[in-house]
Protein backbone atom coordinates (compact mmCIF):
# COMPACT_ATOMS: atom_id res chain seq x y z
CA UNK A 1 0.00 0.00 0.00
CA UNK A 2 1.37 3.43 -0.88
CA UNK A 3 1.15 6.47 1.37
CA UNK A 4 1.02 9.61 -0.72
CA UNK A 5 2.59 12.67 0.82
CA UNK A 6 0.77 15.94 0.47
CA UNK A 7 1.46 19.49 1.55
CA UNK A 8 -0.84 21.01 4.15
CA UNK A 9 -1.28 24.17 2.15
CA UNK A 10 -3.48 25.92 4.70
CA UNK A 11 -0.66 25.82 7.23
CA UNK A 12 2.04 27.75 5.38
CA UNK A 13 2.92 30.19 2.66
CA UNK A 14 6.02 29.94 0.50
CA UNK A 15 8.15 31.84 -1.99
CA UNK A 16 10.92 30.99 -4.45
CA UNK A 17 13.91 33.29 -4.29
CA UNK A 18 16.62 32.35 -6.75
CA UNK A 19 17.01 28.58 -6.31
CA UNK A 20 15.91 28.60 -2.69
CA UNK A 21 12.51 28.26 -1.09
CA UNK A 22 11.33 30.16 1.96
CA UNK A 23 8.40 28.68 3.86
CA UNK A 24 6.57 30.42 6.66
CA UNK A 25 4.31 28.65 9.13
CA UNK A 26 1.17 30.71 9.38
CA UNK A 27 0.51 29.76 13.01
CA UNK A 28 3.88 30.81 14.40
CA UNK A 29 5.52 32.93 11.71
CA UNK A 30 8.50 30.59 11.87
CA UNK A 31 10.59 30.60 8.70
CA UNK A 32 12.16 27.60 7.03
CA UNK A 33 14.71 28.01 4.27
CA UNK A 34 15.22 25.18 1.81
CA UNK A 35 18.00 24.83 -0.71
CA UNK A 36 19.72 22.01 -2.59
CA UNK A 37 18.26 18.58 -1.90
CA UNK A 38 15.67 19.78 0.59
CA UNK A 39 14.28 22.26 -1.94
CA UNK A 40 14.21 19.51 -4.54
CA UNK A 41 12.30 17.16 -2.23
CA UNK A 42 9.83 19.91 -1.41
CA UNK A 43 9.20 20.54 -5.10
CA UNK A 44 8.65 16.82 -5.70
CA UNK A 45 5.93 16.57 -3.04
CA UNK A 46 2.83 16.69 -5.20
CA UNK A 47 0.18 14.84 -3.22
CA UNK A 48 0.61 11.74 -5.38
CA UNK A 49 4.15 10.47 -4.74
CA UNK A 50 4.88 8.38 -1.68
CA UNK A 51 8.20 8.20 0.13
CA UNK A 52 9.67 5.52 -2.16
CA UNK A 53 8.70 7.44 -5.26
CA UNK A 54 10.34 10.56 -3.90
CA UNK A 55 13.53 8.60 -3.29
CA UNK A 56 13.31 7.09 -6.77
CA UNK A 57 12.88 10.53 -8.36
CA UNK A 58 15.92 11.83 -6.50
CA UNK A 59 18.17 8.79 -6.93
CA UNK A 60 19.20 9.52 -10.48
CA UNK A 61 20.58 12.91 -9.46
CA UNK A 62 22.63 11.83 -6.48
CA UNK A 63 25.68 9.67 -6.22
CA UNK A 64 25.06 8.63 -2.62
CA UNK A 65 23.77 5.13 -1.97
CA UNK A 66 20.04 4.54 -1.94
CA UNK A 67 20.14 3.61 1.74
CA UNK A 68 21.75 6.92 2.68
CA UNK A 69 19.34 8.80 0.44
CA UNK A 70 16.37 7.01 2.00
CA UNK A 71 17.65 7.94 5.45
CA UNK A 72 18.08 11.61 4.53
CA UNK A 73 14.69 11.84 2.83
CA UNK A 74 13.00 10.14 5.78
CA UNK A 75 14.62 12.52 8.22
CA UNK A 76 13.61 15.56 6.22
CA UNK A 77 10.03 14.36 5.77
CA UNK A 78 9.87 13.82 9.53
CA UNK A 79 10.89 17.44 10.10
CA UNK A 80 8.25 18.67 7.67
CA UNK A 81 5.62 16.52 9.32
CA UNK A 82 6.56 17.71 12.81
CA UNK A 83 6.31 21.29 11.58
CA UNK A 84 2.80 20.64 10.30
CA UNK A 85 3.76 21.26 6.69
CA UNK A 86 2.95 17.82 5.23
CA UNK A 87 0.73 14.82 5.91
CA UNK A 88 1.20 11.22 4.89
CA UNK A 89 -2.08 9.74 3.71
CA UNK B 1 8.64 66.20 -17.50
CA UNK B 2 5.26 65.24 -16.05
CA UNK B 3 5.34 63.94 -12.51
CA UNK B 4 4.16 60.45 -11.69
CA UNK B 5 0.94 59.79 -9.80
CA UNK B 6 2.98 58.77 -6.76
CA UNK B 7 5.02 61.99 -6.85
CA UNK B 8 1.87 64.09 -7.10
CA UNK B 9 0.33 62.09 -4.27
CA UNK B 10 3.30 62.73 -1.99
CA UNK B 11 3.37 66.42 -2.91
CA UNK B 12 -0.31 66.70 -2.08
CA UNK B 13 -0.17 64.70 1.12
CA UNK B 14 2.92 66.41 2.54
CA UNK B 15 1.54 69.93 2.32
CA UNK B 16 2.06 71.62 5.67
CA UNK B 17 -0.01 73.95 7.79
CA UNK B 18 0.59 75.15 11.33
CA UNK B 19 -1.96 74.76 14.09
CA UNK B 20 -2.88 72.81 17.21
CA UNK B 21 -2.20 69.06 17.37
CA UNK B 22 -4.25 66.81 19.63
CA UNK B 23 -1.89 64.49 21.52
CA UNK B 24 -4.83 62.49 22.91
CA UNK B 25 -6.45 61.52 19.63
CA UNK B 26 -5.60 57.82 19.95
CA UNK B 27 -7.21 57.53 23.37
CA UNK B 28 -4.10 58.21 25.44
CA UNK B 29 -1.70 61.10 25.89
CA UNK B 30 1.23 60.64 23.51
CA UNK B 31 4.40 61.46 25.40
CA UNK B 32 7.32 63.48 24.00
CA UNK B 33 9.75 61.31 22.03
CA UNK B 34 7.00 58.98 20.79
CA UNK B 35 4.95 58.43 17.67
CA UNK B 36 1.80 56.52 16.80
CA UNK B 37 0.59 55.32 13.41
CA UNK B 38 -2.89 53.91 13.06
CA UNK B 39 -4.80 53.42 9.82
CA UNK B 40 -4.75 56.76 8.01
CA UNK B 41 -3.28 58.88 10.78
CA UNK B 42 0.22 59.48 12.15
CA UNK B 43 1.16 61.46 15.23
CA UNK B 44 4.70 62.40 16.28
CA UNK B 45 5.76 64.35 19.33
CA UNK B 46 9.43 65.24 19.63
CA UNK B 47 11.32 65.95 22.82
CA UNK B 48 12.10 69.44 21.48
CA UNK B 49 8.56 70.81 21.50
CA UNK B 50 7.47 69.94 17.98
CA UNK B 51 4.34 67.93 17.18
CA UNK B 52 3.26 66.61 13.81
CA UNK B 53 -0.06 65.17 12.82
CA UNK B 54 -0.75 63.68 9.41
CA UNK B 55 -4.18 62.53 8.35
CA UNK B 56 -4.76 61.07 4.91
CA UNK B 57 -6.30 63.64 2.60
CA UNK B 58 -5.67 66.49 5.03
CA UNK B 59 -1.90 66.92 4.90
CA UNK B 60 0.46 67.59 7.80
CA UNK B 61 -0.20 69.85 10.75
CA UNK B 62 2.79 71.08 12.73
CA UNK B 63 2.44 72.50 16.21
CA UNK B 64 5.33 74.44 17.72
CA UNK B 65 5.45 74.74 21.50
CA UNK B 66 6.71 78.06 22.83
CA UNK B 67 10.13 76.59 23.54
CA UNK B 68 10.31 74.39 20.42
CA UNK B 69 13.65 73.82 18.69
CA UNK B 70 12.71 75.03 15.21
CA UNK B 71 16.09 74.11 13.77
CA UNK B 72 15.02 70.47 13.65
CA UNK B 73 11.55 71.03 12.23
CA UNK B 74 12.52 70.26 8.63
CA UNK B 75 14.60 67.27 9.67
CA UNK B 76 11.62 65.54 11.28
CA UNK B 77 9.35 66.59 8.43
CA UNK B 78 11.62 65.11 5.77
CA UNK B 79 12.46 62.04 7.84
CA UNK B 80 9.99 60.24 10.09
CA UNK B 81 6.92 62.17 8.99
CA UNK B 82 7.68 61.81 5.29
CA UNK B 83 8.15 58.05 5.77
CA UNK B 84 4.88 57.72 7.65
CA UNK B 85 2.96 59.65 4.99
CA UNK B 86 4.45 57.36 2.35
CA UNK B 87 3.43 54.24 4.27
CA UNK B 88 -0.12 55.39 4.84
CA UNK B 89 -0.44 56.01 1.11
CA UNK B 90 0.86 52.58 0.11
CA UNK B 91 4.42 53.62 -0.66
CA UNK B 92 7.36 51.90 0.98
CA UNK B 93 10.14 54.01 2.51
CA UNK B 94 13.53 52.35 2.81
CA UNK B 95 16.40 53.64 4.91
CA UNK B 96 18.77 54.21 2.01
CA UNK B 97 20.68 56.82 0.04
CA UNK B 98 20.91 56.38 -3.69
CA UNK B 99 22.55 57.46 -6.91
CA UNK B 100 21.22 57.10 -10.44
CA UNK B 101 23.05 55.72 -13.43
CA UNK B 102 21.80 54.81 -16.89
CA UNK B 103 18.18 55.40 -15.86
CA UNK B 104 18.35 53.12 -12.84
CA UNK B 105 18.63 53.54 -9.09
CA UNK B 106 21.45 52.06 -7.02
CA UNK B 107 20.57 52.39 -3.36
CA UNK B 108 22.96 52.02 -0.43
CA UNK B 109 21.46 50.98 2.87
CA UNK B 110 22.74 50.45 6.38
CA UNK B 111 22.22 51.74 9.89
CA UNK B 112 22.90 55.35 10.86
CA UNK B 113 26.62 55.98 10.68
CA UNK B 114 27.23 53.32 8.02
CA UNK B 115 28.37 55.97 5.55
CA UNK B 116 25.42 56.19 3.17
CA UNK B 117 25.42 59.96 2.67
CA UNK B 118 29.21 60.17 2.60
CA UNK B 119 29.34 57.60 -0.18
CA UNK B 120 26.65 59.37 -2.20
CA UNK B 121 28.59 62.65 -1.92
CA UNK B 122 31.80 60.94 -3.02
CA UNK B 123 30.09 59.18 -5.94
CA UNK B 124 28.71 62.54 -6.97
CA UNK B 125 32.25 63.80 -7.29
CA UNK B 126 32.75 61.03 -9.85
CA UNK B 127 29.73 62.21 -11.82
CA UNK B 128 26.95 60.03 -10.41
CA UNK B 129 23.90 62.17 -9.57
CA UNK B 130 22.13 61.79 -6.24
CA UNK B 131 18.70 60.21 -6.26
CA UNK B 132 17.93 60.55 -2.55
CA UNK B 133 19.59 60.78 0.84
CA UNK B 134 18.55 58.69 3.81
CA UNK B 135 15.02 57.83 2.72
CA UNK B 136 14.15 56.12 -0.55
CA UNK B 137 10.41 55.92 -1.18
CA UNK B 138 9.33 53.02 -3.37
CA UNK B 139 6.19 52.81 -5.48
CA UNK B 140 5.02 49.18 -5.67
CA UNK B 141 1.96 49.85 -7.87
CA UNK B 142 3.38 48.07 -10.92
CA UNK B 143 3.67 44.38 -9.99
CA UNK B 144 6.44 43.92 -12.55
CA UNK B 145 8.92 46.45 -11.19
CA UNK B 146 9.72 48.66 -8.23
CA UNK B 147 9.95 52.39 -8.84
CA UNK B 148 11.79 54.85 -6.60
CA UNK B 149 10.65 58.42 -6.08
CA UNK B 150 13.33 61.11 -6.06
CA UNK B 151 14.02 62.39 -2.58
CA UNK B 152 14.84 65.71 -1.01
CA UNK B 153 17.50 67.66 -2.80
CA UNK B 154 20.33 67.91 -0.31
CA UNK B 155 22.70 65.59 1.47
CA UNK B 156 23.25 65.64 5.21
CA UNK B 157 26.95 65.26 6.00
CA UNK B 158 29.06 65.16 9.13
CA UNK B 159 32.08 67.50 9.27
CA UNK B 160 34.31 64.47 8.63
CA UNK B 161 32.23 63.51 5.57
CA UNK B 162 32.50 67.07 4.28
CA UNK B 163 36.26 66.86 4.62
CA UNK B 164 36.52 63.42 3.02
CA UNK B 165 34.33 64.24 0.05
CA UNK B 166 35.22 67.88 -0.54
CA UNK B 167 31.53 68.79 -0.44
CA UNK B 168 30.45 72.40 0.09
CA UNK B 169 28.71 72.60 3.47
CA UNK B 170 25.67 74.82 3.91
CA UNK B 171 23.70 75.43 7.11
CA UNK B 172 23.56 72.96 10.00
CA UNK B 173 20.89 70.28 9.88
CA UNK B 174 19.83 71.12 13.44
CA UNK B 175 21.10 73.15 16.36
CA UNK B 176 22.20 70.06 18.28
CA UNK B 177 23.07 67.84 15.33
CA UNK B 178 26.61 67.83 14.02
CA UNK B 179 25.65 67.55 10.37
CA UNK B 180 25.46 70.03 7.53
CA UNK B 181 23.32 70.22 4.44
CA UNK B 182 25.27 69.97 1.19
CA UNK B 183 24.38 70.06 -2.49
CA UNK B 184 25.12 66.86 -4.39
CA UNK B 185 28.20 67.46 -6.56
CA UNK B 186 26.72 65.89 -9.71
CA UNK B 187 23.23 67.27 -9.18
CA UNK B 188 20.15 65.27 -8.51
CA UNK B 189 17.41 63.43 -10.37
CA UNK B 190 13.84 64.70 -10.50
CA UNK B 191 12.06 61.78 -12.16
CA UNK B 192 11.08 58.37 -10.76
CA UNK B 193 13.31 55.50 -11.83
CA UNK B 194 13.32 51.72 -11.37
CA UNK B 195 15.25 50.42 -8.38
CA UNK B 196 17.92 48.09 -9.72
CA UNK B 197 20.03 47.27 -6.70
CA UNK B 198 20.02 47.54 -2.95
CA UNK B 199 23.58 47.51 -1.63
CA UNK B 200 24.17 46.85 2.07
CA UNK B 201 27.02 48.80 3.63
CA UNK B 202 29.03 46.76 6.09
CA UNK B 203 32.28 47.12 7.94
CA UNK B 204 34.95 44.51 7.38
CA UNK B 205 38.74 44.31 7.36
CA UNK B 206 38.70 43.51 3.65
CA UNK B 207 36.96 45.29 0.81
CA UNK B 208 34.50 43.44 -1.40
CA UNK B 209 31.28 43.77 -3.35
CA UNK B 210 29.45 40.44 -3.25
CA UNK B 211 25.98 39.42 -4.43
CA UNK B 212 23.40 38.33 -1.88
CA UNK B 213 21.23 35.49 -3.05
CA UNK B 214 18.36 33.25 -2.05
CA UNK B 215 16.92 33.21 1.45
CA UNK B 216 19.40 35.81 2.65
CA UNK B 217 17.65 38.37 0.45
CA UNK B 218 14.41 37.67 2.27
CA UNK B 219 16.10 37.95 5.65
CA UNK B 220 17.77 41.20 4.66
CA UNK B 221 14.43 42.69 3.70
CA UNK B 222 13.00 41.56 7.01
CA UNK B 223 15.85 43.28 8.83
CA UNK B 224 15.22 46.57 7.10
CA UNK B 225 15.67 49.33 9.61
CA UNK B 226 13.13 51.71 10.97
CA UNK B 227 10.53 51.80 8.23
CA UNK B 228 9.25 48.26 7.74
CA UNK B 229 7.13 48.31 10.89
CA UNK B 230 5.51 51.57 9.78
CA UNK B 231 4.58 50.10 6.42
CA UNK B 232 3.23 46.93 8.02
CA UNK B 233 1.17 48.99 10.48
CA UNK B 234 -0.23 51.19 7.74
CA UNK B 235 -1.07 48.31 5.40
CA UNK B 236 -2.54 46.25 8.23
CA UNK B 237 -0.87 43.17 6.86
CA UNK B 238 -1.66 39.81 8.28
CA UNK B 239 1.21 37.36 8.54
CA UNK B 240 0.73 35.98 5.02
CA UNK B 241 0.41 39.46 3.55
CA UNK B 242 3.63 40.56 5.20
CA UNK B 243 5.38 37.47 3.88
CA UNK B 244 4.15 38.03 0.33
CA UNK B 245 5.26 41.65 0.47
CA UNK B 246 8.76 40.76 1.61
CA UNK B 247 9.03 37.91 -0.86
CA UNK B 248 8.18 40.25 -3.69
CA UNK B 249 10.87 42.72 -2.67
CA UNK B 250 13.42 39.95 -2.21
CA UNK B 251 12.61 38.52 -5.64
CA UNK B 252 12.60 41.79 -7.57
CA UNK B 253 15.52 43.69 -6.06
CA UNK B 254 19.06 42.53 -6.70
CA UNK B 255 21.14 42.85 -3.54
CA UNK B 256 24.83 43.20 -2.83
CA UNK B 257 26.96 43.34 0.27
CA UNK B 258 29.56 46.11 0.12
CA UNK B 259 32.03 45.42 2.89
CA UNK B 260 34.93 47.74 3.58
CA UNK B 261 37.10 48.94 6.44
CA UNK B 262 35.90 52.11 8.17
CA UNK B 263 39.31 53.62 7.64
CA UNK B 264 39.69 57.07 6.14
CA UNK B 265 42.85 55.94 4.34
CA UNK B 266 40.87 53.30 2.44
CA UNK B 267 37.90 55.55 1.72
CA UNK B 268 38.85 56.39 -1.86
CA UNK B 269 39.38 52.71 -2.69
CA UNK B 270 35.86 52.01 -1.50
CA UNK B 271 34.42 54.85 -3.53
CA UNK B 272 36.19 53.58 -6.64
CA UNK B 273 34.89 50.07 -6.07
CA UNK B 274 31.34 51.31 -5.60
CA UNK B 275 31.55 53.55 -8.67
CA UNK B 276 32.93 50.80 -10.89
CA UNK B 277 30.24 48.43 -9.65
CA UNK B 278 27.45 50.88 -10.40
CA UNK B 279 28.74 51.87 -13.81
CA UNK B 280 29.54 48.26 -14.75
CA UNK B 281 25.99 47.24 -14.02
CA UNK B 282 24.80 50.14 -16.09
CA UNK B 283 26.77 48.92 -19.06
CA UNK B 284 25.58 45.31 -18.81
Amino acid sequence: MTSAIRKLVDNFTEADIDDEIIIMRLDTGELLGLDGTSAEIWRLIDGARDREELIGALASNYEMGRRQLAHDVGEFLGQLKDAGLIAVE
Amino acid sequence: MAKSDAQLLMERETRVRYGPVDHDQFGYALKPGNSHLERDCYLLRTTDGLSYCYRKGEGITICRADDADLSEERLWLHGSVYSAVACINGLLPVHASAVAHDGKIFAFTGPSGAGKSTLIAALGRLGLPMFCDDTLVLDLTDPGRIIGLPGHKRLKLTPQAVEMTGAEPQEKVGEDIDKYYAVAPAGDIATPLPLTELIFLEEDSTMAMEPISGAERFIRIQDDHYTSHLFAAARQFDRAGQFAHRARLASQIAMYRFSRPMDVRRFEDGVELAASHVTRIGRD
